[in-house]
């Protein structure tokens, strides 16, 4: 059980940042506070780009990884590791922003994404002027797709996540991963048909 | 819509790491929707192929110029979507200590374990127990310990520790156990003031050899 075995550093780390994931969410669970902080390190970054381009905006994308790390620190007693710890934080950030999302409208407007600015939406320095407008019309047809299209399509092309990786976020077969990826990059060729 | 199988073999495989077709699994369109370019290729696959670069699956899709105008229909998306991978992005600091500062005011004790003082007057949170006893057992080269609970036995002080340890194996596990449990032992009498009657281990996970630069072990891979 647990998953897949790590190298131990020469140093041995007593805080546990050699440790692999099921071991340190075992610690996590019986209330060690240390051990999640590791795998809130490990996985925070990763899961803040999946919830950013969930969402459309870094203010709510660290609110929603935020309260999906705080819920699984409390639900962790009752984590059975049927799931891989990595596949289990990501399905919780999923449903936390798409909770988000229905709470609220959709965060870029046309209006918005037209505004310069000395970041844009991703945080990042200004780019030429082109480059800014494709990926915020990138962003918007992103808004647009369905939700499972979407999802599949940014755990692929922005988490380089495997077929099997992301069936097992969103329990569904690889298959319909494959389906869905293939209507999202349809779907958004035609968005970005003038940029081409 | 189906294709020609003869004309259409599957890629046998896109990769190493999953993302590929299953073989035999390629050759007619996996979804209602998908389209069949005029040299008889899925576009689904023309596309897989195009993302997952590091494999050339089906040397025809690079040769054609049919699948490679396909291919190239999707070049806006992705150099836009390179933005989203690889932008710089705000540190992980703040976030990671607002979680954690949430985390720690939730204070998670566990039970309270008494101590081997005469008067029985002084106890210790399970959660905080364990976390000296896990330590113990990690000072222990090759062992990491993951689950510790305790087990009251009788009805005074005395208790029984139950732990899930990953172990290397470059050494017969008996010998690594029993110093993880005179190790556990130690500091439980020691450290912590308990009166720990015994210490049932568990090996649930290998770990893998460490590396060579540690005294006293052989040095090369598992």
């Amino acid at each position: 059980m647990i998953d897949t075995a790590v190298a131990l550093s020469p140093g041995r780390n007593l805080g546990g940042r050699d440790l692999p994931d099921g071991l340190l969410a075992v610690r996590a669970a019986e209330g060690d506070e240390e051990a999640f902080a590791v795998l809130v390190q490990r996985h925070g970054r990763p899961l803040l780009d999946l919830a950013r381009c969930m969402l459309g905006n870094p203010q709510d994308a660290e609110e929603a990884v935020q309260d999906a790390f705080v819920s699984a620190w409390r639900r962790l007693p009752e984590y059975r590791h049927s799931a891989e710890f990595h596949t289990w934080m990501h399905r919780i950030t999923v449903n936390r922003c798409l909770t988000m999302r229905h709470r609220r409208p959709p965060p870029l407007s046309l209006d918005t994404v037209a505004e310069p600015a000395a970041t844009d939406a991703w945080g990042q320095p200004a780019r030429s002027a082109e480059q800014k407008a494709a990926t915020a019309a990138l962003v918007r047809a992103l808004g647009e797709l369905d939700t499972g299209q979407r999802l599949c399509w940014i755990l692929r092309e922005v988490q380089g996540l495997s077929y099997k990786q992301i069936s097992h976020v969103t329990r569904s077969s690889e298959q319909a991963v494959r389906g869905r990826l293939f209507r999202a990059r349809r779907s958004l060729q035609e968005a970005m048909g003038p940029w081409r | 819509m189906a294709v020609d199988e003869s004309h259409a073999p599957p890629p046998e495989s896109l990769g190493a790491d999953g993302t590929g077709p299953k073989p035999g699994a390629a050759d007619v369109p996996s979804f209602a929707d998908d389209v069949v370019t005029p040299c008889g290729r899925l576009l689904s696959r023309i596309w897989e192929q195009a993302r997952d670069t590091a494999q050339a699956a089906d040397p025809h899709i690079s040769s054609c110029p049919h699948c490679r105008e396909a291919a190239e229909g999707l070049s806006a998306v992705t150099a836009a979507s390179q933005a989203l991978r690889t932008g710089d992005r705000p540190g992980l600091e703040a976030l990671a200590d607002r979680v954690m500062n949430i985390v720690r005011a939730e204070v998670r004790l566990g039970r309270l374990l008494p101590l081997a003082d005469p008067d029985r007057a002084l106890r210790i949170a399970e959660s905080a127990a364990a976390k000296v006893l896990r330590q113990a057992a990690d000072r222990v080269p090759g062992a990491r310990a993951a689950a510790c609970r305790f087990v009251p036995v009788g009805d005074g002080v005395d208790l029984r520790v139950t732990m899930t340890l990953a172990a290397a194996l470059d050494r017969p596990l008996p010998d690594r156990i029993h110093q993880v449990r005179r190790s556990v032992l130690r500091s439980a009498g020691q450290d912590l003031g308990l009166a720990v009657t015994a210490v049932d281990i568990t090996v649930v996970d290998v770990l893998e050899q460490e590396p060579p630069c540690r005294p006293g072990l052989t040095p090369g891979g598992a």
